[in-house]
């Protein structure tokens, strides 16, 4: 049953100069590939985003039930915290702004969900993820491409199902948690190496960018003359479950959910992996285990001071949006740092001749 | 569980399935009579126990798994490439190991004598100045390439990895109809083959010795360290066209089974050194031995195609100057075209001096006037091949040709003799395949992978088993239609089942007397190229 060697005739014998002794083992360099580190920085954050805007459309579905009618904040919001209300916009030009708020639902969601010109929407998020782990084969588990790949088939084949909103709970499930299976993947088997942090930063990244998205579109609708409102600690909790923050934030804050108590916690509590700061010193730490990280570094520790120094129970007053336009940038720099030094490196040493290529 | 029969049809002596016939070609697993082959007894046996039903709920899984588990093969509709699931047939082919251990001394023995005779071709020539092979053969080939002329490669090895494509005749002998020396592709998908073959038979696999694949990734991971032209721990990677190549799929199933770096040229830079560099996250880090799967034409715009993006500027000079290894080396597709097809046999004897173990189909070199000769009179019963190409193009099937292409033939034969030869029509084996709920007899080959290194050779167990999906159909390539099936090596003691007995030895040139009604013909497109 065992494969035996088949002495061959060559004619000539080995290089007596090279040295295959086991006994003379070393460790196999350590070595990624700048393209690979891209590749699976982007899965990290293609998944998150897929995941991401799922639980936003999710749990906006059911607080949209819970509203009186009339007092609802309609379904634009989501495109607000996708980014996408420009994009949205030019496929329906006629639904935006309409008051028939079904129409806009169906269309919002659809768009969000699939939608064609959509390059954030779940479906593009999810199918980009897949594409980024082909990609990065070689170097992630094989059982996460799997799942990735899976991930991808069953959106594509349930998308018929995705149109009532009974079929979309079910298919926002479905990416959920496709998403969660490959991320108990690679927490369970995946090498603690660099490719593992730079996933590790991607995720944290688009994580940190999605809390500050939603925090700034759901603060617009905030009313703080109608602070005793029950629909004020509706929409705070749905702001939280949209997070997957809700209980975590039961038990470490004392206080109902309302705007100060909330933002403090997706803002700064370090313990909640959602929370921006929580993501910065993720990525803070990851990045401490990398070569060459020293500008990347700074950006961040810019990024966890402007967090660090918010004045939350003020910010609520005024100046919120302000606030987080700046954490926004300063999140996108540390993007634009580890862009620079990991992905599109120049090295010294180079003979122009043979760099240009 | 066992293999005998329960239930109320158990002791009936009917053939399993009575409408089986493979109409006098040869049967991979069902020999005259419909009586099963003795390897393949237990497994015909417990088909019968499953019935069709079974069966196909079982292919619809094997389906579903291929799919999940996203084995695909590109197949290109203009230009937009279209990623669709590996075709997978359940029934496994079955061969008693002992036949297939002949096979595989025949395909090393091959391999041997054509790594020498492409290193002679580069070097001295021996064998054109003793006539074994006229030198047009060598020089005037389109595969020769002058920029190998005097490279020593480590341990004289050129073509490192092989995939042949063997066929069976009427009467059983096997055939080497073709060597790849390129970048011959397939083998992750026989692989993958038998991770879902194991998912879908899962306790045949307990009552067959069915010799393990999965060897092969160690050996070959062995293969490309053993080549290094450095000391110490090698640095490994393989280089595919991008993620737009058909076999993309397979170049990156082996980076990572290999647990090496997949790259694209771009990621390759080669200093004044002559050393070739990744492009890392930490700076540029030396390469000891790619593994390539890009054409000679496209490896280095600065000697080849000065258009092609594919490559690496440089490549070739560090390659010549043994700075790093390419697997396979330029230059060994010299040894896989047609026309040296028929003068393997003769090889073997020159630089070997040992009879060749696996037969070739005989070939007519048509810029032999007495071949053309007969060529051109029985043009119809032919096949005639382009002697430079590897692969089925440019292939003309008498049998099956109209007037027009016999005439279109005859045209081109007499103005370019030496770009044509021509073959008998070998009537290709069968092995049951599920159609459309039914066991149907359907033509097969079978690629095994051989691995040739310095330090010794290794066969895959079996092979990529092609199949041709249609009925009487001979093409076998995947992107035509055809499908694959898992190939199986049992032991001579065959399957372990109580009351079944021990399989006979069956050899390789087991004859048996079966006419042909209809000839069949061996068309291969190379999947790579």
């Amino acid at each position: 049953m065992t494969e035996t060697m088949t002495e061959t005739t060559t004619e000539k014998s080995t290089d007596p100069s090279r040295d295959n002794d086991p006994a003379n083992e070393t460790e196999a360099p350590k070595m990624l590939l700048a393209r690979m580190a891209e590749a699976v920085y982007w899965s990290g954050r293609y998944l998150e985003r897929a995941e991401c805007t799922a639980r936003i459309v999710q749990v906006h579905t059911d607080a949209h039930v819970d509203m009186p009618i009339g007092e609802d904040v309609g379904w634009e919001p989501l495109l607000a915290i996708a980014g996408v209300d420009t994009e949205f916009g030019q496929r329906y030009p006629s639904v935006s702004g309409s008051e028939d708020r079904r129409a806009a639902e169906d269309d919002v969601v659809e768009f969000l969900l699939h939608g064609e010109d959509n390059p954030s929407s779940i479906l593009a998020a999810v199918s980009a993820a897949r594409e980024n782990l082909r990609t990065a084969r070689p170097v992630v588990p094989r059982e996460a491409w799997e799942a990735g790949h899976n991930l991808w088939l069953n959106c594509s084949d349930y998308l018929d199902e995705a149109q009532s909103r009974k079929g979309r709970v079910q298919w926002l499930r479905r990416v959920i948690d496709g998403c969660q299976r490959i991320n108990g993947i690679l927490l369970g088997t995946m090498t603690r190496d660099e490719a593992m942090s730079f996933l590790t930063i991607g995720q944290n990244l688009e994580r940190a960018d999605l809390t500050s998205r939603v925090l700034d579109v759901r603060s617009e609708n905030l009313h703080p003359q109608r602070g005793d409102d029950p629909y004020v600690e509706v929409h705070w909790m749905a702001v939280l479950r949209s997070l997957a923050a809700y209980q975590p934030f039961r038990r470490a804050m004392p206080a109902r959910p309302q705007g100060g108590s909330t933002l403090r916690f997706l803002l700064q509590d370090d313990r909640f992996p959602r929370a921006v700061s929580a993501c910065l010193t993720e990525t803070r730490s990851q990045l401490k285990g990398l070569a060459r990280s020293e500008e990347a570094l700074d950006a961040c520790a810019d990024a966890s001071m402007l967090v660090a120094s918010a004045a939350v129970p003020r910010l609520t007053l005024g100046g919120l949006s302000e606030f987080l336009d700046e954490v926004q940038v300063a999140l996108d720099e540390i993007h634009h740092q580890i862009d620079q030094t990991y992905f599109r490196p120049t090295f010294e040493g180079w003979q122009p001749q043979s760099a240009a290529t | 569980m066992s293999g005998r029969r329960s239930g109320p049809d158990a002791g009936q002596e009917a053939p399993a399935w009575p409408s089986y016939d493979p109409d006098g070609f040869y049967d991979e697993l069902v020999g005259p009579g419909g009586v099963p082959r003795p390897a393949a007894e237990a497994l015909w046996e417990h088909f019968a126990d499953l019935g069709p039903g079974a069966l196909n709920e079982r292919q619809e899984a094997a389906d579903r798994e291929m799919r999940a588990i996203g084995v695909t093969f590109t197949v290109y509709e203009g230009s937009t490439g279209r990623d669709r699931p590996w075709p997978f047939d359940i029934i496994p082919r079955v061969m008693p190991s002992d036949q297939w251990h002949v096979i595989e001394a025949g395909l090393v023995q091959r391999l041997s004598a054509l790594n020498l005779f492409i290193d002679d071709v580069y070097h001295d020539q021996r064998s054109v100045s003793s006539g074994i092979v006229p030198s047009e053969l060598v020089t005037g080939s389109p595969n020769f390439r002058r920029e190998c002329v005097g490279v020593d490669p480590p341990g004289g090895v050129w073509a490192h990895i092989c995939g042949s494509d063997l066929i069976r005749d009427a009467d059983g002998t096997v055939y080497v109809l073709e060597d790849n020396l390129r970048v011959p592709s397939g083998v992750s998908y026989l692989l993958e083959n038998r991770i879902v073959a194991k998912h879908v038979f899962p306790e045949l696999f307990r009552h067959y010795s069915i010799e393990p694949v999965d060897p092969y990734i160690g050996r070959l991971a062995g293969l490309l360290a053993s080549v290094s032209p450095s000391t110490g721990d090698p640095t490994i990677m393989v280089l595919t066209p991008g993620v737009y190549n058909s076999a993309y799929f397979e170049h990156a199933f082996l980076a990572q089974q290999l647990g090496v770096e997949l790259v694209e040229g771009g990621d390759l830079v080669v200093l004044d050194d002559d050393c070739v560099y990744a492009r890392t996250i930490d700076g540029l880090q030396r390469v000891d031995v790619i593994y390539r799967r890009i054409d000679d034409l496209f490896l280095d715009p600065e000697v080849f195609r000065p258009d092609s993006m594919l490559g690496v500027p440089g490549l070739m000079r560090a390659w010549r100057s043994g700075r790093v290894a390419l697997v396979n080396a330029p230059g060994a597709g010299i040894a896989d075209d047609k026309k040296v097809y028929s003068y393997v046999p003769d090889l073997i004897r020159f630089f070997l001096d040992e009879e060749p173990i696996l037969s070739t189909v005989s070939t007519l070199r048509c810029s032999d006037e007495e071949s053309r000769r007969f060529v051109l009179d029985n043009l119809e019963k032919l096949v005639v091949k382009p002697a430079n190409e590897s692969g089925g193009y440019g292939v003309m099937v008498g049998p099956q040709a109209t007037e027009s292409e016999l005439a279109e033939a005859a045209k081109e034969i007499e103005s370019q003799p030496s770009r044509w030869v021509a073959q008998p029509v070998i009537p290709l084996s069968t092995a049951p395949t599920l159609c459309e709920g039914e066991i149907a007899p359907r033509h097969v080959d079978l690629r095994p992978f051989i691995l040739f290194g310095p330090e010794g050779a290794y066969v895959t167990r079996g092979g990529l088993t092609r199949v041709a999906r249609r009925a009487g159909s001979l093409v076998v390539n995947s992107s035509q239609g055809g499908g694959s099936k898992d190939t199986w090596v049992v032991g001579t003691t065959g399957a372990k089942v109580p009351n079944q007995p021990a399989a006979s030895n069956e050899s390789t040139a087991s004859k048996e007397s079966t006419a042909s009604k209809e000839p069949a013909v061996p068309t291969h497109p190379d999947p790579d190229s």
